[in-house]
């Protein structure tokens, strides 16, 4: 019996590129340095990127950084690159800023001067408008006065010439003189009033034309079609954004998370196939009935990355077992989170260490989050197996779900993205083969204070194995 | 001057009667000062612009924007020193010749120009706040730019009223040396508008109706004011001459020095600053009004501007759109015309770096916009001649 539920989407969460998480973070070797590069991008467009690099290498002379256009079709040349500026303190930490112009798709080419020769990278990042910001109370309070001023200025002085300029040294201006410039004031004062209104309109003008370009993310639209989960990527309309245009992320078009929602305690990790009809397509594996938040990753033809977010309501499914890289874990209901937690049971013994150190977690710190398999002994696990070219994919999930960042050893930027920053090199960002650590590391920072959830996958022995930890954040 | 030899027991009011029966002589010191702040507006303005065209990335404290800001500061303490030594000191040689305003005394171009200040001043927090809101705006016409425009406005306006009480008032040499001030601020008042219009009166909308439609706006009111107002039989040709020596210079100048572009993208390699593009021919029809009015002198404003539109705007037209494509040509790609030159932004395929045209209206759109820019070039005269007629009469 073909089975027909119908979906729900609730809700689709704003911000992009991962939801709620718009700083990338990013680990790779320029040359023969290696890199920890954090970008903060503007939240306006045009505007300010902040860089923070740190070098692993403490024989780093100086550091450049400029901005280009990634995926862009054309002759372009390189601005002025900046120098990045080493910290007093740390001489090995370097900061920067440099203007993003335009909305879309950008990179931050690095180019490392040290003792042992040059060294070039280059970081994919995102330009996107995501917010309006209001006018504080304490700019309103300058600017109100100031115009009140201006205004009734101009209606006096507007008066004043013709009252009292016009006339010879010393004389005095006559009735009918002063009845005149009452007269011109209220006209002028009729005029000011236009002016501000004609002024207030071309400032809605404004900000429409800028609320136009403010992203807006895919949203998810979800159904369920005989034991298929059956997705929609919708557009809300964003510039000429298309949905045509997607790259490949190893080897799959999208990368699916669905979290049991609001336990946390299941997560999938999924890559839906794209039918004929555009629409993406993905046999459910066994879930029980409840809600489900969806988060999938897509990255469009010029690096773009975006998530498209969404939720749904499922019945209990059957489903079908998990196949070639679909993967699945669970953990403890989100809210018995133990924050001191620092191992997550897996099968047939095994666990997964999250080797953090004793310090708190703070927001908008960028942090290697290390995660080590270990067999029933405590030792390192054997035989550890690339999952999608990656020694691990992580997941870092606020409680509120307003955070959500799909985040791999090379950081948060998509493989396609890079591949298209680094075409020099094509395996930029990926581990190799052979000798593979049982341990892996996630660079990535918290955009804000809370309790997050965190779920990390690694393979061992052809298995796809899921650990998962909370995190409290301090701000 | 001051009266420093007057005894302690001589009454005030008896020296104050003698300073003011005793004329300046010398052009006043705020004149100076106006007409330096003009300058500075002007010079920072065509800078600015070209650090954009060319380095693109800027602080508020780069030279050109403090050369901009120095034109509010200038205006403003200098207009707000003389409005107030005017109101409290009683032996101000201009306390019988001002104007009142909230019980503030002074020349009636020191409020305007002070009023300009404020504006220039109130525009710098709106700007840096529009900048976090909506982003790093990099065109000329927003609305913090439009009140800081009409700032610099005000200042050249109040100049130029400070220039004309005093010229009204004078004889002999002083009042020639304050037409000439008066006419290059005139000049200058041109200059600004033209640059606000910059970014839609481009080369490559030479060939449009609209273009001379939005010319027709600025041009004949600025002209036709202020050669009224200044009663120089070559008045229009000197405005116009200052604002083609002026634009021209700076774009000469701006390409001395070297520049790169510190922005993304860059389409075109950029090694120096970029001039703005050679300045409009207006003082050819400027030449042809300042005949005109010659001849015309006893008609009434109203047919005179309806003669004066009319020869602006033919005039300029017959001038301009050959001179459009001379500048489109090989010909003009070199330093003194300086179509060569290119911001970093410019898209290498874009008609700009092509040297094409956007085509002119088609069929009756064409005659609706030229028959739109002849009433404007008309009204806008009238406005003008009216003005300056007021000015003439300008004496505080």
């Amino acid at each position: 019996m073909k089975l027909l539920a119908v979906c729900f989407v609730i809700a689709a969460l704003p911000v992009h590129g991962h939801v709620g998480s718009p700083d990338v973070f990013f680990e790779g070797n320029a040359g023969p340095y290696r890199l920890l590069i954090t970008i903060r991008p503007p939240q306006v467009v045009p505007g300010v990127a902040e860089i923070e690099i740190r070098s692993a290498s403490p024989d780093v002379r100086q550091i450049h950084i400029v901005p280009l256009r990634l995926g862009f079709k054309g002759a372009q040349f390189a601005p002025v690159p900046d120098v990045a500026q080493p910290s007093h303190e740390d001489p090995q930490f370097y900061t920067g800023a440099l203007w993003l112009m335009a909305t879309g798709s950008w990179q931050v080419r690095v180019d490392v001067d040290g003792a042992q020769g040059p060294g070039r990278i280059s970081v994919p990042v995102p330009a996107l408008a995501t917010r309006v910001a209001g006018m504080q109370k304490a700019m309103a309070a300058i600017l109100l006065p100031l115009a009140l001023v201006l205004c009734f200025g101009l209606v006096s002085i507007a008066g004043a010439a013709v009252r009292d300029a016009m006339l010879d040294p010393g004389k005095r201006p006559d009735p009918a003189r002063v009845r005149r410039a009452r007269i011109v004031m209220a006209v002028t004062a009729v005029l000011v009033a236009v002016g501000l209104w004609f002024g207030n309109s071309w400032w809605n003008l404004e900000a429409g034309f800028y609320s136009r370009i403010i992203f807006k993310p895919l949203q998810l639209k979800a159904s369920v079609d005989g034991g298929r989960l059956v997705l929609q990527l919708e557009d809300p309309g964003w510039l000429n954004r298309r949905t045509d245009d997607l790259l490949p992320d190893h080897n799959h078009l999208m990368h699916l998370y669905v979290i049991h929602v609001p336990e946390m305690d299941l997560v999938w990790h999924l890559h839906p196939e794209r039918g004929a009809d555009a629409n993406f397509e993905q046999r459910l594996p066994p879930m029980p009935a409840g809600r489900y938040a969806l988060y999938g990753d897509v990255v469009h033809a010029n690096g773009l990355a975006e998530t498209a977010s969404g939720e749904i309501e499922l019945p209990p499914t059957a489903g079908s077992p998990l196949i070639g890289d679909d993967a699945a874990g669970t953990g403890p209901p989100v809210a018995n989170a133990d924050y001191t937690r620092t191992s997550s049971p897996l099968a047939r013994g095994y666990r997964m260490v999250w080797v953090r150190g004793e310090g708190k977690l703070r927001a908008r710190q960028p942090y290697e989050f290390r995660f080590r398999l270990e067999d029933g002994q405590g030792k390192p696990a054997d035989n550890v197996q690339l999952y999608m070219g990656m020694l691990g994919h992580a997941a870092f999930v606020s409680a509120d779900r307003s955070v959500f960042a799909h985040v791999h050893p090379s950081g948060s930027v998509p493989m396609p993205a890079i591949e298209l920053a680094q075409p020099e090199n094509p395996h930029a960002g990926m581990a190799m083969q052979s000798g593979l650590p049982a341990e892996a590391s996630f660079p990535y920072g918290f955009p804000k204070s809370g309790a997050y959830r965190i779920f990390v996958q690694m393979k061992r022995a052809g298995e796809i194995v899921t650990g998962v930890f909370d995190a409290q954040v301090e701000p | 001057m001051t009266p420093a030899t007057a005894s302690a027991s001589a009454s005030a009011t008896a020296s104050a009667s003698e300073d003011r029966d005793r004329a300046p002589q010398n052009v006043p010191w705020y004149v100076w000062c106006s007409v330096a702040a003009v300058t500075f507006a002007m010079v920072g303005v065509h800078w600015d612009i070209s650090w954009h065209r060319s380095i693109g990335r800027d602080t508020f404290w780069t030279p050109a924007h403090i050369a901009i800001h120095l034109c509010g500061v200038l205006a403003g303490i200098s207009c707000g020193y003389l409005v107030l030594s005017t109101t409290f000191n009683p032996r101000s040689l201009l306390r019988d010749c001002s104007v009142w305003i909230w019980g503030f005394r002074g020349p009636l171009g020191a409020f305007i120009a002070a009023w300009g200040g404020i504006a220039m001043i109130t525009s710098a927090p709106f700007d840096n706040w529009w900048h976090d809101a909506y982003g790093l705006d990099v065109k000329i016409l927003s609305p913090p730019h439009m009140v800081l425009a009409l700032g610099i406005f005000a200042v050249h306006a109040g100049a130029l009223i400070l220039i004309l009480g005093q010229m009204n008032r004078a004889t002999g040499a002083l009042q020639e040396r304050l037409q000439k001030m008066f006419l290059y601020v005139g000049g200058m008042t041109l200059v600004l508008l033209t640059v606000l219009q910059m970014e839609i009166t481009s080369r490559i909308l030479m060939h449009t109706a609209h273009f001379y439609y939005l010319v027709a706006l600025v041009a004949p009111p600025v002209l036709a004011g202020v050669a009224r107002a200044s009663r120089f039989k070559w008045a229009a040709t000197t405005v116009a001459g200052v604002y083609c020596g002026f634009v021209f210079l700076m774009g000469r100048i701006l390409t001395l020095f070297p520049a790169e572009p510190k922005l993304g993208p860059v389409y075109h390699q950029v090694t120096q600053f970029t001039p703005p593009e050679f300045p409009l021919l207006l003082i050819v029809p400027a030449l042809a009004l300042d005949l005109i009015w010659r001849r015309t002198a006893r008609w009434g404003t109203a047919r005179q501007a309806l003669v004066s539109g009319t020869v602006f705007l033919s005039v300029f037209a017959a001038v301009q759109w050959p001179f459009a494509d001379f500048l489109a040509s090989p010909e003009a790609r070199n330093w003194l015309f300086g179509t060569k030159y290119f911001g970093y932004y410019v898209a290498q395929g874009s008609l700009m770096a092509r040297f094409g045209f956007v085509g002119a209206e088609q069929g009756s759109a064409f005659w609706r916009e030229a028959a739109l820019a002849l009433v404007a070039a008309i009204c806008t005269s009238w406005l003008g001649l009216s003005w300056g007629n007021w000015m003439q009469r300008i004496r505080r």
